[in-house]
């Protein structure tokens, strides 16, 4: 059995096992084959800029290189944040029970960049929690699977069927943008009710 | 810079930046002198060194042991070690050579792993850039508190102005979601009931738009979905989070 998700909400706590939703399970999913001209299945692969290195899966790493392009190990950098500080790490999540204290509006949880979803499970008495979540409520924690130094952002809610989630993904900065000015832009990287039901088929993706 | 066509509430359409929207950097890596360091992508081993090839050439994996022992085999030091930049995707056969005529096929499958068709890949054209026409007003308004537990979305992408005209049409449109604390359905299609796609070839998502104001100063971001937020007819056993990435 997988080690539950134990939240601390008001003086009680729940543990919840998570069963990870995606595209897959909900509406099937597609597999890409690639063949070459004898119907044989092909493998991708990278090419380097010199049009002859190939480089198959595994055949590459990233590592760490400082200003004057000199190879650095990690166990010698130090993490900090935007502003300098130099920052701690964070437990796992499941290393010891998540308090619920942050209720959030509808708009902070768009806010986020959802990576992950979870349905919950608990063997625990967990209505009114649920009752609270059905009526539209939104908590926010800090999530982390292994521990480390960013944790992500979690979000417990109920779903319109009043089915129990937790959603995992980090928080994206859209600047308010004024007459004046262009966004900042963040690289990294007439319906009926029968149309609007058409509207929804996510299955046709 | 990509583009997005869309018409207001009012039948007047425009044509505007499309942005990302990613996550802010929140850690920074220093090296012992307080620089900020930087990440590069090297080459650790060429495919025609890797495992199969050695198992081609030596025959079992003792005999590969006793090479890397003898002859470093699995090392190209002309190529181990440099960096990786400017790189392209290609296909490579069993005899890992470049394919040059490759057949992109799709199977599609259900939820239990049944096969349910198997179809030559198309290759969409996106939906949504400023040649294509623009994406209509579907009029479908679904409150924000709904919206959030009907669907999972799982990109972001920022309309900006690119002139003084746009700047008010897209700060009218912001104004009028934000009153009715609602995201508009936005698809392609005359009846806006067809997936968005951004890019050639890219994924397919249900678009919702939702707009916020602050004085003068506005955010049009458009949400992108493709997926419900909802459980599996059949539930599996309890599956620990094991994908997500250490943080």
């Amino acid at each position: 059995m997988a080690k539950p998700l134990v939240f601390q909400w008001g003086d009680r706590q729940l543990s919840f096992q998570m069963n990870k939703v995606d595209r897959a399970k909900l509406y099937g999913f597609k597999e890409s084959e690639v063949l070459d001209d004898k119907g044989q299945k092909c493998e991708l692969a990278t090419l380097a800029s010199d049009g002859q290195t190939v480089v198959g899966r595994g055949g590459s790493g990233f590592g760490n290189l400082t200003v004057d392009g000199a190879w650095i190990e990690k166990a010698q950098l130090t993490p900090v944040d935007p502003a300098g500080q130099k920052v701690q790490p964070v437990p796992s999540s499941f290393a010891a029970p998540v308090p619920l204290n942050e209720k959030v509006p509808p708009e902070d949880y768009l806010d986020c960049a959802v990576r992950s979803i979870y349905q919950l499970q608990s063997p625990d008495d967990v209505g009114p929690l649920a009752a609270e979540l059905r009526q539209g409520v939104i908590y926010r924690f800090p999530y982390s699977f292994r521990g480390g130094l960013e944790p992500d952002q979690g979000f417990l809610l109920a779903n319109a069927e009043g089915e129990l989630f937790c959603a995992i993904g980090k928080p994206t900065k859209v600047e308010f943008l004024s007459l004046a000015q262009a966004a900042a832009a963040y690289e990294e990287e007439e319906a009926g009710e029968e149309d609007e039901a058409d509207a929804m088929d996510f299955s046709l993706m | 810079m990509p583009e997005i066509s869309l018409f207001n509430s009012a039948g007047r359409d425009a044509v505007v930046n499309l942005q990302s929207v990613t996550t802010p950097l929140r850690v920074r890596w220093l090296d012992p002198q307080g620089r900020q360091v930087g990440t590069a992508r090297v080459v650790k081993s060429t495919l025609d060194r890797d495992l199969e090839a050695l198992i081609e050439k030596h025959g079992d994996l003792r005999a590969i042991g006793a090479a890397i022992r003898d002859q470093d085999p699995e090392l190209d030091i002309e190529t181990a070690g440099r960096l990786l930049s400017e790189t392209s995707r290609v296909y490579v056969d069993r005899g890992r050579k470049i394919v040059h005529r490759a057949q992109e096929w799709e199977v599609i499958r259900n939820p239990d792993g049944t096969e349910r068709t198997r179809r030559r890949k198309a290759i969409p054209d996106p939906n949504v850039g400023g040649e294509t026409p623009p994406l209509k007003w579907s009029g479908v308004l679904i409150p924000k508190r709904e919206a959030v537990r009907k669907f999972v979305f799982v990109q972001k992408m920022q309309l900006a102005h690119i002139n003084g005209l746009t700047y008010d049409f897209l700060f009218a449109i912001a104004k009028e979601l934000e009153s009715k604390e609602s995201l508009l359905l936005l698809g392609g299609g005359t009846k806006s009931n067809q997936p968005l796609i951004l890019r050639r070839g890219g994924s397919q998502f249900r678009g919702f738009l939702e707009g916020r104001t602050k004085g003068e100063t506005y955010r049009l971001v458009l949400h992108l979905s493709n997926l419900e937020l909802k459980a599996p007819e059949e539930k599996d056993s309890p599956e620990q989070p094991a994908e997500e990435k250490a943080t």
